[in-house]
């Protein structure tokens, strides 16, 4: 069970993560750099988007999007001042401001303490930070998120309905231990 | 206690008093399966700690921050069907039941009506087995007005995290209050906590 060599919540730092921590983003407007100088796309505080959002670079939003934001290779960040009202998926997710819609993360989802989340979040490491409003879901069976993040990984699995079968358990523990060694490392960090 | 806990509680040689030992929510995370996927709905406020807890699991974390739309509950609750403007604050069930609802502090907060209305339709978004693990204000007259906010520290420890210094009565519902405002459910077990409130187990 839970204290059987595993992290304990609220050791070390104050965020948690369902797999890791927010370890390479800087903290408030800027993109995840994990490998030198990464310039990130703006969309201005002045500037509304109603339509569908695709890109090949990091993107931040610091205006205002409707409809629906892809960036499947690359790092969203929705500024504190940023309101979003769309499906979001990037590799990876960071919020200060307001999302409403579903926030895919293929690495990790992060949402920070001014942020305001109405919607279901799918990553493999998700961080909330304490103060952060959020109402929705949080998905964080290795399984289903295999089966939602669209990765074959064995037996394919939906993310409704418990699963017992051994092949499939193996696939999901894989990668729940590979989030709680994750998790540890982050949190030792 | 984790070691790692009693480790830090030790070396400071001082008791911390919003630290709560809850046993019977320890008894619950003991229940849960890690092979098993469960479906967990938290009617509090989102919480490092809580997605920390879960993490650890094959789950799905619904937050339904109901505390946020108290006025909202405390206003519907005096409507002839609350019980739609609940189901309206709660989050989408996608076709899965909840296997376990956490509700810390929240039934303090709501009248009888209320409870009733709330409780009725948690019903909907349960099964048969689905477990309730209430909070409830047992022997202190006086209480926050806002609810406090609990906190896992680990699998059997809440850091009571208070929202207000400002207090109002208590409602101090008993265990029949709760069984009347609560006929679906059967009460599994209730211990009293040392900082004055009753920990309740419900089963569905």
């Amino acid at each position: 069970m839970f204290e059987r060599g595993k992290k304990q919540p609220g050791d070390g730092d104050s965020q948690s993560t369902t797999g890791g921590a927010d370890s390479g983003a800087s903290s408030r407007g800027t993109p995840n750099r994990r490998s030198g100088p990464r310039e990130a796309a703006v969309i201005g505080a002045s500037i509304h988007i109603d339509g569908d959002v695709r890109g090949e670079e990091d993107l931040v939003i610091q205006g205002e999007v409707s409809g629906t934001v892809k960036l499947i290779n690359n790092n969203l960040t929705v500024g504190r001042d940023g309101k979003v009202n769309a499906d979001v998926h990037a590799q990876t997710v960071f919020v200060d401001g307001h999302v409403e819609g579903d926030l895919v993360g293929s690495e990790r989802v992060c949402i920070r303490e001014t942020a305001q989340v109405r919607g279901n979040i799918t990553s493999p490491r998700v961080s909330l930070e304490d103060g952060a409003r959020f109402k929705g879901s949080i998905e964080m069976d290795p399984a289903a998120l295999d089966a939602l993040l669209g990765r074959q990984k064995g037996v394919a699995k939906t993310a409704t309905g418990p699963s017992k079968s051994g092949s499939t358990q193996s696939s999901g523990e894989q990668t729940a231990g590979k989030s709680r060694d994750l998790l540890a490392e982050a949190k030792t960090g | 206690m984790s070691q790692a806990l009693g480790r830090q509680l030790g070396s400071d040689k001082r008791v911390d008093d919003a630290l709560v030992n809850a046993p019977l929510f320890h008894a619950l995370v003991e229940r849960l399966d890690d092979d098993e996927r469960h479906v967990i709905l938290d009617l509090g406020p989102p919480q490092s700690g809580t997605v920390a807890l879960f993490s650890h699991f094959r789950c799905r974390l619904d937050i339904a921050d109901l505390a946020a739309n108290l006025p909202a509950m405390q206003r519907a609750s005096e409507d002839d069907s609350p019980g739609e403007t609940f189901a309206a604050l709660l989050p989408p069930t996608h076709q899965e039941a909840a296997d376990v609802i956490l509700c810390w502090d929240l039934l303090n907060y709501l009248d009888r009506p209320g409870m009733k209305a709330l409780m009725s339709e948690l019903v909907k978004r349960g099964k048969p087995g689905t477990l309730v693990h209430a909070l409830v204000v047992y022997s202190a007259r006086m209480m926050p007005v806002l609810p406090n906010r609990y906190v896992p520290v680990d699998d059997h420890n809440l850091r009571l995290v208070s929202n207000s210094k400002e207090t109002q009565a208590a409602p101090r519902y008993s265990p029949e209050d709760l069984s009347l405002c609560m006929p679906d459910y059967s009460l599994e077990r209730a211990m009293l906590l040392r900082n004055g409130m009753q920990e309740f187990l419900f089963r569905l």
